[in-house]
């Protein structure tokens, strides 16, 4: 085998004719880099989209539409499924509402209660749990109407009409923390479960023993009009709800959101791969043509290879050597343009995406991607040429005709 | 000299016949009788079209014979003679491509020297694909035939007399049997050429290489020692015809 020695005469015609060689390169690149920045902006838009979808748990929040009994076992076996990360219930929302006073702000505020628990998707950014009956997170909102901060205490206090008498209660709040905007827009108090219980329990004339407030005695299993349950991922999504709707609950989700990117997303992914398929197909025949028409140039020199003793099977390397070269070299110049201007439309347009993300980003895989699928084409669309190459006789290129 | 003094042929050849088609006008080359031995000199004088060059690629095994009674290639270093009408019937290509690369030599018209190549690495490429080791002997090739201080260029920058001493020194550096040079100084100037040919056949005759040239018109065949093959050419009246006897 003489295929080290074919690989440093290829080489050296490579270099020897660079003109050509750049050509060569050029032409893959000018296929090559425009496909690496369409796949970049899809890749930066729809993964932006992607991101913001799952980056959101609202995107995978599923609650009941309408007021239901829901047993506490029933949901602990829900939250014990593989696709939930978590469950709370809910009391009635009526029930929930509750008067906020501190003493920075002369306001009384009207927020709901909402029921909290370790792991709460709406409070994971801020790594808070409200535990116990005078522990709570408020809402950005309601927080600064109040004019307090993490660490101050304020008063929270509702009322019943109990035996045709208007009683009020008063309890003292801890702030252990304050859940960002997205989590939550309007005014509202994330606590324990046991606390929003308790406040339902007042409201309905029974008593609650921990805070000291009197009323009924009341046995028997606790049901609840609703709950708020998050899906491990988006894609789990569409099966929960499918899940729920078979048990006769209607629930609230944002799978048609997610439909939609899911869709746009292959949608553009066909589109692209279509464009790509052209490209590579475009670029496989040209270079085909281009090493196939250098044959007849280097005629005189494969021959001349020949003569000396190189045998056909050495021969057949000799274009797809330089093909393998331009690929590489190609690109290697494509991925320099691309990441030229993706740059640019970062700069541009990044400025006007409140995000901050890259509207035009590929990641390791794509490179690694691309170079194989270059290198490979490249090489297909020479093996013809490299059969042709073969086929040339030591007396080709003997005489001049 | 005689077959006693040098009793082993390097080509023996008997009956050989090779037929050419082109655009109407057919071309037989036949050989009744050939006998080349180690060491000889021999010169195909002829216009252009006679078949030198069709006899050189025979002798080459460039070109395939299209019948023969024997074909017999025997260079010094090789106890028994290769048939290579053998080889050609069984189209064993590359065991007929590994002989011409062992022990043959082979100066083109137009050198056909690799552009891309420097001269050192152009009179090498034929001891590389031997695995032949730089012993030095491409430098002394280069010294003796003038071009040591192009070693280190492109044949490019070479004028045509040097780039045929540098296709001569590429043919001689492996220390092959043979020689075959076809019109080798055609290209260049006939004082040049002279002076060319005559290094040429005296490097060859330091090494006991035989030398096998074609050329059209060559005043200096008798000067050099080299033995004239005799071949005489009939064309049919109608000019579709041409057969070229070679003797020798």
């Amino acid at each position: 085998m003489q295929l080290f020695k074919t690989l440093r005469l290829a080489t050296r015609d490579y270099q020897h004719e660079w003109k050509t060689s750049i050509c060569f390169v050029l032409g893959l690149s000018a296929v090559l880099g425009p496909m690496m920045v369409l796949y970049g902006l899809k890749v930066g838009i729809i993964g932006g989209m992607f991101n913001q979808l799952i980056e959101n748990p609202i995107n995978r929040e599923i609650r009941p539409v309408s007021s239901g009994r829901y047993e506490r076992a029933w949901l602990g076996a829900l939250h014990r499924r593989d696709d939930v990360t978590f469950v709370v219930p809910h009391t009635r929302n009526i029930a929930a509402m509750i008067e906020l006073q501190s003493q920075r702000a002369s306001r009384i505020i009207k927020a709901e209660t909402i029921p909290s628990d370790h792991g709460d998707p709406l409070l994971d950014p801020i790594r808070v749990t409200p535990t116990g009956l005078h522990a709570v997170v408020l809402s950005r909102s309601a927080a600064n109407k109040l004019k307090v901060d993490v660490g101050d205490t304020i008063s929270g206090s509702i009322k019943r009409r109990y035996r045709d008498q208007s009683e009020r209660v008063h309890i003292d709040l801890k702030i252990i923390g304050i859940a960002p905007l997205e989590s939550f827009a309007r005014d509202g108090v994330f606590a324990d479960l046991r606390l929003v219980e308790a406040l339902e329990d007042f409201r309905d004339g029974h008593a609650v023993p921990a805070l000291g407030w009197t009323g009924d005695v009341v046995t028997g299993e606790r049901t609840y009009p609703g709950f708020r349950l998050y899906a491990r991922s988006i894609y789990d999504v569409e099966n929960l709800e499918r899940l729920l709707n078979e048990a006769g609950i209607d629930v609230r989700t944002r799978s048609t959101q997610i439909a939609l990117v899911v869709k746009m997303e292959r949608n553009l992914n066909a589109i692209y791969w279509l464009i790509a398929l052209i490209g590579l197909v475009g670029f496989a025949l040209s270079l085909g043509a281009s090493l196939w028409a250098n044959i007849d140039h280097k005629r005189k020199e494969l021959s001349v290879l020949r003569l000396v003793g190189f045998r056909t099977g050495d021969i057949i390397w000799f274009p797809m050597i330089q093909a393998f070269y331009t690929a590489v070299l190609g690109t290697l110049l494509a991925v320099g343009l691309f990441q030229g201007v993706a740059w640019l439309i970062n700069d541009l347009l990044g400025q006007q995406l409140s995000n901050g993300e890259p509207v035009c980003i590929l990641y390791q895989e794509h490179y690694i991607a691309a170079a194989v699928l270059t290198i490979v084409t490249a090489l297909i669309s020479a093996i013809l040429a490299g059969i042709r190459a073969a086929r040339i006789e030591p007396s080709d290129g003997l005489r001049e005709l | 000299m005689t077959a006693e003094a040098n009793p082993i042929s390097i080509y023996q050849i008997r009956n050989l016949l090779l037929d050419r088609e082109s655009q109407g006008v057919s071309f037989r080359l036949a050989v009744p009788s050939l006998q080349i031995r180690q060491g000889e000199k021999i010169a195909l004088i002829g216009e252009s079209g006679c078949g030198k060059s069709t006899l050189l690629d025979i002798l080459a095994f460039i070109a395939q014979p299209t019948e023969s009674d024997g074909f017999l290639f025997h260079p010094e270093e090789l106890d028994v003679g290769v048939h290579i009408d053998y080889h050609w019937r069984k189209r064993n290509l590359n065991q007929l491509g590994d002989l011409r690369k062992k022990h043959i030599g082979y100066v083109m018209q137009t050198g056909g020297l690799l552009p891309y190549l420097n001269v050192r690495d152009n009179m090498n490429l034929s001891r590389h694909v031997l695995h032949q080791e730089d012993d030095g002997s491409v430098e002394q090739l280069a010294m003796q035939l003038g071009i040591a201080r192009h070693l280190n260029k492109l044949p490019e920058t070479l004028s045509t007399g040097e780039r045929q001493r540098v296709a001569i020194g590429r043919a001689l550096a492996h220390n092959p049997s043979i020689v075959i040079a076809d019109e080798p100084t055609a290209s260049v100037d006939p004082f040049a050429a002279e002076k060319i040919m005559s290094l040429f056949i005296s490097l060859a005759e330091a090494r006991n290489i035989t030398v096998i040239v074609a050329s059209h018109a060559w005043q200096h065949v008798n000067k050099l020692g080299l033995r004239r093959l005799s071949h005489h050419t009939q064309r049919s009246s109608d000019g579709r015809t041409t057969e070229t006897i070679v003797n020798g």
